[in-house]
């Protein structure tokens, strides 16, 4: 291990991982920080969930280094085991115990115990505000609450990093929410370094400080959401200004890259950021005796990157997504 | 190693946790030796009531030959099926928990083994207790011994199901291989008749079939009565059980999730 990979929380170079012969991770290499949220977004099947399973040890990779924790996943996967907590993809709790007693008996195979133990259990469900619920088996709670379980479980340890395999796949809006709440929450109090992923474009947005593009068992892209979004395309401006005259874009000329007159007294700029320019061209436009009645802009979604990168989109909330939801609840109920 | 330990512990713990919760499956698990006791144990134990019956039992009545019998196949039939939990947990997902886990794996699997074989043997002990006012000869004092070989028994026989069902993903392919190996297995094993009268090529079968020595070293101390020397069983069912747990253990260390 190079002193240069000191102070990376995951370093993954040439990971490849087969399955017979479908190649489902295709030479992947990233690097996670300490302390950052990282996100793996694409479209199922991507690759992702394989991925995490090679970070997380279950699985060995067939190519590639994986270092988590400053550990070699295939050499070292206990010590590997100690610093990581995982939410899996697929529902992992025992339904026939209750809340209290999932966590008690995770707690007890990490080596914690007694008072301490206690304490964190009860500080980890008040937490995700399942300490009401805990003596209700976990085969009676709603999907929300399982998945906020599950959270809870993964962080009691307080692992350095943490792995969310689709932390919100399946649930509501509101408690798609309300499970961000809790992951900015659990980041910003534990400063745990988290590694998720989504096929949500705006879940990877609201939570991430970087962004992998994955697609078909590869990295198409990486960045900030806002480099990333950037590659899509400029921002566009847009003002409505009363009485407008022809000509009105000659004021702009040196604030946009393009500016265009539209019908209805309205014109678009095209702009590097829409975001810091807006400013200079309102200031603008009030110098030249323009009385801006809307402002507005537009800016490139994840979605137009991962179009503009292959030429497909990354699918919504789908059939297959309702259909995934149902077969999971299946498989809990029986 | 009190890390390894806990780990052990708390898996036995939760073994047991769920099989308390488990109504269906406690029922069950006794209700089918019961039937064997009365409706098969009653009815050739009036057949056997003739004056020269005893001595094809080593001078026991058949109710007392059987009993021996009928508990160490309970202990058999739910040590083995116990590897069904772990197909369970396959399929809903808990098994992954316990695998990311830093916990030694044998530790883990070795607990849950040990939290079933307690289960096993509690199955056991509650068709013993019932049994006591139907089968006569039976000697209380030798119930302690007993349990030592139910108990390495169990260890060994949950050991072959959990091997068997973590090579396995489905929970019908599970169940047949146990169907198709627990019947001819109980029934080569002394447990209902003796192994004397068997024709050769049986006894060859029940020879090396582990029940066999279950049955004789269990009705040894309840009945007094054996084919083989106890301590010979003894060792026969703990060799057993070494290779069965490190078998386990070695497999579950293995275990990826492809
Ligand atoms: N156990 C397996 N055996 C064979 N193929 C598999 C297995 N698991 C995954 N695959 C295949 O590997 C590829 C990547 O799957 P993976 O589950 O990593 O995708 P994903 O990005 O997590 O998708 P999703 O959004 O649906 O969870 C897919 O083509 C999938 O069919
Ligand atoms: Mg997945």
């Amino acid at each position: 291990m190079g002193a240069d990979l000191d102070g990376f929380a995951i370093v993954v170079e040439g990971l490849v991982k087969r399955y017979g012969r479908i190649v489902a991770v295709n030479g992947v290499s990233f690097r996670v920080g300490y302390g950052e949220v990282f996100g793996f977004l694409g479209p199922n099947g991507a690759g992702k969930t394989t991925t995490i399973h090679v970070l997380a040890t279950l699985l060995r990779p067939d190519g590639g280094r994986v270092m988590v924790a400053g550990r070699d996943v295939v050499r070292d996967p206990v010590g590997v085991r100690r610093s990581i907590g995982v939410v899996f993809q697929d529902p992992s709790l025992d339904g026939e115990l209750t809340g209290y007693e999932n966590l008690y008996l995770h707690g007890r195979i990490y080596g914690l115990r007694g008072g301490l133990l206690e304490e964190r259990i009860e500080e980890m469900l008040r937490f995700v505000e399942l300490w009401e619920h805990r003596d209700r088996l976990v085969k009676y709670y709603s999907g929300g609450m399982r998945r906020r379980l599950e959270i809870a479980r993964a962080l009691l340890h307080r692992p350095r990093i943490l792995f969310l395999d689709e932390p919100t796949l399946g649930l509501d809006p509101q408690t798609r929410a309300h499970i961000w709440d809790y992951i900015r929450k659990m980041h910003r109090e534990m400063g745990v370094t988290v590694f998720l992923t989504t096929h949500y474009m705006e879940e990877a947005e609201a939570l991430c400080d970087r962004i992998a593009i994955i697609d078909h068992g590869k990295i198409i892209a990486e960045g900030t959401p806002e480099e990333l979004k950037r590659m899509a395309g400029n921002d566009i401006v847009y003002l409505k200004i009363r009485d407008v005259k022809p000509g009105v874009c000659g004021f702009f000329e040196d604030l946009a890259l393009e500016c265009r007159e539209l019908p209805g007294g309205r014109i678009a700029l095209k702009v590097g950021d829409a975001v810091k320019s807006l400013p200079g061209i309102l200031l603008r436009a009030r110098d030249k005796g323009l009385e801006v009645l809307e402002a507005s802009y537009h800016r490139p979604s994840l979605n137009d990157v991962f179009l503009l990168l292959t030429g497909r989109e990354i699918r919504e909330e789908g059939p297959m997504d309702m259909i995934k939801a149902v077969v999971m609840s299946r498989r809990w109920r029986r | 190693m009190s890390e390894a330990l806990d780990a052990l512990i708390v898996m036995a713990y939760r073994q047991l946790k769920r099989f308390r919760r488990g109504r269906a499956r406690i029922v069950s698990s006794i209700v089918n030796p019961i039937i064997w006791i009365v409706f098969f144990g009653l009815g050739w134990s009036n057949v056997f009531n003739f004056p020269m019956a005893r001595m094809i039992f080593g001078g026991l009545d058949y109710l007392s030959f059987l009993t021996p019998g009928v508990v160490a196949m309970s202990v058999f039939t739910a040590s083995f099926i116990g590897g069904i939990t772990v197909i369970w947990d396959k399929q809903f997902g808990f098994l992954k928990e316990v695998l990311v886990a830093p916990a030694p794996r044998w530790a883990t699997i070795l607990g849950r083994i040990m939290g079933d074989s307690v289960i096993a043997v509690l199955q056991g002990l509650i068709i013993l207790g019932l049994s006591f006012p139907v089968a006569h000869s039976l000697n209380p004092w030798g119930v302690p011994a007993s349990i030592l070989y139910m108990l390495i028994l169990s260890l060994a026989f949950t050991g072959v199901g959990v091997s068997l069902a973590l090579r396995i993903t489905s929970m019908e392919a599970f169940q047949m291989i146990i169907s198709f190996l627990m019947l001819p297995l109980v029934f080569l094993s002394g447990a209902f008749y003796p192994l004397k009268y068997m024709p050769d090529w049986m006894k060859i079968i029940a020879y090396v079939n582990p029940l066999t020595y279950t049955v004789d070293g269990i009705r040894y101390w309840l009945a007094g009565v054996s084919s083989f020397n106890p301590y010979l069983d003894l060792a026969v069912l703990s060799g057993l059980a070494a290779i069965a747990l490190v078998v386990a253990a070695k497999l579950f260390s293995r275990t990826a999730l492809d």
